[in-house]
């Protein structure tokens, strides 16, 4: 199934792209008016809202921790977000485990210890998937700490690397990811350049696996920028009107 | 003077600086919001979270009596409580209240003292970042609103003001809506008045 189909044609990808390239992204921050943080991602066909509460009081009680403040994830699709089945109540296997692999990010990051005894939620829904949602999702989410002013020692930004007709790509794309033979997640962190997430479908070689570290490297410092850009955007032009949902 | 804004991680000093929206890592301090920093190496945070100090004026609602005392929602996390035995006056689920902040524990448990009722108006909130504009210097903005709205104004650290219904509230929220959106901007209270004067003048026409 995987070597019938042709990903890339002289060179370009399905959509026209090269190997290094990303897809469009816009990030609009501060769209939701009664969130304490928020941000709204399109990363090429991949539309995502985060929604950022707390700190507040934490539920239940006995999971408080009196030494720093916890944070809880959830990664949710929509039952329309992309082609296959995600309309079932409750969450996935597939779900549970992006929660818990976000949060572990943000945990890395927030600075916890400033607020004993609370929560810090963020909040995730994928409104249309098309390949690399976990990354996006990761991106607007940092957006959306920084509009809430919760304290953080970095912002980071995410990508996925991998391989599709023996090519190391960046910024697979739903099909890439389906039928190519390896999909590497990363979030690197802006400033210290620190690895915060790092999974990996498939197999590559540890040349392959260099070169991807590379290709995402260069790729999140593009991706920060754009992070950089919407949060000055919004606080640098308050007459520009808001999309506000 | 130029002010460019600065993301979560983004150093500001090589040296180690105390303020509650920044973090040290060594010798060298970084910002832990976002935040403006002028040439002089002086960062404002453009969004905060209210960290309770003793002797902050807050302004709150009572929100349970216990037989110790009452509950206030100051805006945090938590409760904060004010003794019974700091207060002489009885107070009734739902007032407006502004008080003092007495002590602080480690856990960010707030205790309160030197209760004022606030007598009807209206509770709104303002980020906590932004209050020191809201003020002004020397309360020069705080005192332009009060006098342009004809009403008292409260404005508590912890980001909650309660204006008084004696005053043009509708106006009171729009110059506090002007004043959150271009806080880190120059020439705010001239801005503010102009506003003032000019929504003053159509409401007479």
């Amino acid at each position: 199934m995987t070597e019938d189909k042709r990903l890339i044609v002289d060179g370009k990808r399905g959509d026209g792209r090269t190997p290094e390239e990303l897809r469009n992204v816009r990030i609009e921050t501060g769209m939701l008016k009664e969130a304490d943080g928020s941000a709204y991602i399109e990363w090429g066909g991949n539309r995502i809202v985060c929604g950022v509460y707390g700190p507040k009081d934490c539920i239940p009680r006995h999971a408080a921790d009196p030494y720093k403040a916890i944070l809880k994830c959830r990664y949710m699709m929509s039952p329309f977000a992309s082609q296959e089945e995600h309309g079932k109540s409750g969450p996935s296997r597939r779900s549970t485990e992006l929660s818990k692999v976000i949060r572990h990010v943000f945990e890395n990051l927030v600075i916890a210890e400033r607020f004993p005894n609370t929560q810090i939620e963020i909040f995730l829904d994928v409104l249309q998937a098309s390949g690399g949602t976990r990354t996006a999702s990761i991106t607007a989410a940092a957006v959306a700490l920084a509009n809430a002013g919760i304290p953080m020692r970095d912002m980071v930004a995410a990508v996925s690397v991998g391989k599709a007709d023996g090519k190391v790509l960046v910024d697979l794309d739903k099909e890439e990811d389906n039928s190519g033979q390896s999909d590497m997640p990363i979030a690197i962190a802006r400033n210290s350049k620190e690895i915060l997430l790092l999974q990996m479908d498939g197999l590559l070689t540890k040349e392959e696996v260099e070169k991807a570290l590379d290709l995402a490297e260069r790729a999140v410092e593009k991706i920060g920028d754009m992070q950089e850009e919407s949060l000055r955007q919004f606080y640098e032009s308050p007459e520009k009107k808001k999309f506000v949902m | 003077m130029s002010k460019t804004i600065i993301l979560p991680g983004a150093k500001i000093t090589d040296r180690i600086a105390h303020d509650p929206n920044t973090f040290v890592d060594e010798t060298s301090t970084y910002a832990a919001v976002v935040g403006t920093l002028d040439e002089t190496g002086r960062f404002i945070a453009l969004e905060s979270r209210y960290k309770p100090q003793v002797g902050d004026a807050v302004v709150g609602v009572v929100t349970d009596t216990k037989h110790a005392g009452y509950d206030i929602e100051i805006g945090m996390p938590h409760e904060a409580f004010l003794s019974s035995r700091e207060i002489r006056i009885k107070l009734q689920l739902g007032e407006f209240v502004v008080c003092r902040v007495r002590m602080v524990d480690e856990v960010g448990e707030v205790e309160l003292n030197e209760v004022r009722r606030l007598p009807m108006g209206k509770l709104v909130s303002f980020p906590p970042a932004k209050i020191p504009r809201l003020i002004g210097k020397k309360s020069s903005m705080l005192l332009l609103i009060k006098e342009q709205t004809g009403g008292d104004i409260v404005v508590g650290n912890n980001g909650l003001i309660w204006i008084s219904s004696k005053s043009d509230i509708p106006l009171v929220l729009k110059a506090m809506n002007l004043i959150e959106r271009k806080a880190h901007f120059s020439g705010l209270t001239d801005e503010v008045s102009a506003m003032l004067n000019v929504s003053k003048s159509q409401e007479g026409e």
